[in-house]
């Protein structure tokens, strides 16, 4: 397992269209992805779950990836958050 | 509550956010939204798979919906706008909700609409909680999948809008995005909603499809009724119900006037600002908010002329620090590049906050403790605003400009704070451009008789004619009962305007100007002729005054020029230039 927190940078936080970028990336990946902000946390594959989250910028978030290429995947979805999910 | 005022008059005004620009003037259409009715029926046990057939079979019809409806989105409002409905299509193969329905057909009986509405209600609530504006707003995509899953489950729901046949203003309590789709251009001439924000998805698209619309408005949906007549101003964000005659011919003025406005602006916004003679002249925007950057390059300003940078000091109660300011200097200069943008220093004082945290009150604050005179005497705020600029010209084209200038010490104090800035980032491994220019504004009279000796010491010259008018003529401009004798157009202005502009090229540096005479089409071609290099203007008069220049000869600016400078009233130079614009330019100016 490994796990990290990151901080959301992108003015306008998890919205729709982020939420739809993070989830078709945790899904190329066959490790089970998860996303955890203060007390509550989604399954990363899930758009609904992860636009839940209603994650603005600034908030921190927890991903915990579980599975054989839980490696690649975290990197990917730091590096997606780190770049703004391409927004700015 | 009937509203009646010189202008407008009728039967309710409503004040709302204004999401995309332009006047529609029409008769209402309203648009049922949210009224499906839900059955809640117990379904009894034999039925639970009919039932959950029925949502699985609406899951894919809306899917599939989606997929058509997105290819024709993509042509209509472009693939990012487009994306929104990718979020649609994978709401729909979200395993918790699909999941969550089901669980709730089979579990508690419920019907397949019933159990699917209080599940994506449940959803939206959560997101309409949240305390972001932006995430109250993405609501409108949960609540756009419920309806369009209900209507597969009921499938009796034809859609309202296909029943449009005239042409009409759409009222509705929300618009979803593919409601936003669904509306064709030809007969939705604007739409006013309850709910919605200017980041909302249908404010978006309103924008891109140029509807002119205005969100927010809390209760329109319930004052309206089906057929009223309707005023839409997009620009201001008001909606007019019922307005009578005289008001809606006020608002055709205003609409003719505002695309007229359009039209001229994309016909000449990508054209260069030449003389039909061939001599360029930079034609720049004044830009005070960093939001205002799309505007200049829409209005086909080149680059920044005047960035007042004063409201980062207005924002809070404290000052701004070194890194907020940096952040919102690159962000435009970023926007603006390769073209310059020309960072005007702290200007407060006078009439920009004279009694403050910062300002104390003074008797004279026009000839008081202001611009220069704080940031020389407040060597940390300037360092700290010094910083800042240097640190975006790192990003692109920066120039500095040091307002109220009047005298050479001061051009001299300000250069070695500039230096003292610069070596310090040096020291510290920032990057920044070294070779940055430099620039005084000449508002002054003791600088402008001075001009040619501070033309020596920076790279250009600026002429702020707002205080030089009301310095050299000794009026204040606030003062009403003196207005009159404000006048840009008074014959020392122009004599010491010409002299700036000599001295200026006598040291071969340019010469611009950012004050409001820049704007003035009755004193461009006065400019022109006195060889000003660069006019700085408000982003709305850039297509006019571009206009002005390309239709005028600068051999034929330079003779009127020269006829001005001999008249000595202020009266006679403006009855003279009136004679000239509206000769030459009698289709051209409103």
């Amino acid at each position: 397992m490994v796990q990290k927190v990151v901080q959301v940078k992108n003015k306008l936080g998890i919205h729709a269209r982020p939420a739809l970028l993070f989830v078709n990336t945790a899904a190329k990946f066959e490790a089970d992805v998860y996303l955890g902000r203060d007390n509550h946390e989604v399954n990363g594959k899930s758009i609904m779950g992860v636009m839940m989250l209603a994650a603005e910028m600034g908030s921190k978030l927890t991903i915990t990836v579980k599975g054989q290429d839980e490696k690649e995947a975290i990197k990917a979805l730091i590096q997606l958050i780190d770049n703004k999910f391409n927004e700015e | 509550m009937a509203v009646k005022n010189n202008k407008i008059k009728c039967k309710y005004l409503l004040k709302g956010v204004p999401a995309s620009p332009g006047i529609a003037i029409s008769k209402v259409f309203k648009l049922k939204g949210e009224s499906i009715s839900i059955d809640p029926t117990i379904v009894d046990d034999s039925s639970v798979d009919t039932e959950v057939e029925k949502f699985v079979k609406a899951v894919e019809k809306s899917k599939s919906e989606l997929k058509s409806l997105q290819s024709k989105v993509v042509r209509k409002v472009g693939l990012e706008n487009a994306k929104i409905f990718d979020v649609h299509q994978l709401l729909l193969e979200d395993s918790v909700i699909i999941e969550e329905t089901i669980h709730s057909i089979k579990k508690e009986n419920k019907s397949a609409e019933f159990a699917f509405f209080h599940i994506m209600q449940k959803y939206e609530n959560t997101l309409n909680g949240s305390s972001t504006n932006h995430f109250q707003n993405r609501s409108s995509d949960l609540r756009d999948v419920k309806r369009r899953v209900i209507r597969h489950i009921q499938g009796d729901r034809t859609d309202q809008l296909n029943q449009l046949s005239g042409s009409a203003v759409i009222v509705a309590n929300d618009l979803t995005p593919s409601d936003a789709v669904m509306l064709e251009r030809r007969k939705v001439l604007g739409f006013a909603t309850d709910l919605g924000g200017r980041t909302s998805h249908a404010a978006i698209m309103a924008r891109s499809m140029e509807v002119p619309s205005v969100v927010g408005l809390r209760r329109i949906f319930k004052l309206v009724e089906e057929g009223d007549r309707i005023v839409i101003d997009g620009n201001e964000g008001k909606v007019l119900i019922q307005p009578d005659e005289k008001t809606i011919n006020h608002y055709r003025k205003l609409q003719e006037k505002y695309y007229d406005t359009n039209r001229k602006l994309d016909e000449i916004r990508d054209l260069k600002c030449l003389t039909i003679d061939g001599k360029e002249i930079e034609l720049s925007a004044n830009l005070e908010f960093s939001d205002e950057a799309e505007s200049v390059k829409s209005h086909g300003a080149k680059g920044v002329g005047l960035y007042r940078t004063d409201y980062i000091y207005l924002k809070k109660k404290e000052l701004p620090t070194e890194e907020e300011q940096f952040q919102e200097y690159r962000k435009i200069v970023k926007k603006i590049s390769p073209d310059p943008v020309i960072i005007r220093t702290m200007d407060l004082g006078g009439d920009k906050l004279p009694n403050s945290f910062l300002i104390p009150p003074q008797e004279n604050p026009f000839l008081g403790w202001r611009a220069i005179r704080i940031s020389l005497d407040r060597k940390d705020i300037f360092e700290t605003q010094l910083r800042a600029i240097l640190r975006a010209s790192g990003a692109g084209n920066v120039k500095i400009l040091f307002p109220m200038i009047s005298g050479l010490d001061e051009v001299h104090e300000c250069k070695k704070a500039l230096e003292n800035a610069k070596s310090e980032l040096q020291k510290e491994g920032i990057k920044y451009d070294p070779d940055i220019e430099i620039g005084v504004i000449i508002e002054v009279p003791s600088a402008a008789l001075l001009a040619d000796k501070i033309a020596k010491e920076v790279d250009f010259l600026s002429i702020g004619t707002n205080d030089l008018v009301q310095y050299l003529l000794a009026v204040d401009r606030g003062n009403e009962r003196i207005a009159y004798l404000y006048q840009h157009l008074h014959p020392a202005i122009l004599r010491m305007i010409k002299q700036i502009i000599m001295a200026g090229h006598q040291e071969g540096v340019w010469v611009g100007m950012c004050g409001e005479m820049a704007s003035d089409p009755l004193s461009t071609l006065i400019l022109v002729g006195m060889d000003l290099d660069e006019f700085s203007v408000s982003p709305i008069a850039v297509p006019e005054i571009k206009k002005i220049i390309r239709s005028t000869e600068y051999r034929e600016a330079a003779r009127i020029a020269k006829k001005v400078l001999q008249f000595e009233k202020p009266s006679e130079v403006e009855r003279f230039m009136t004679k000239v614009v509206r000769k030459k330019f009698k289709n051209l100016i409103f």
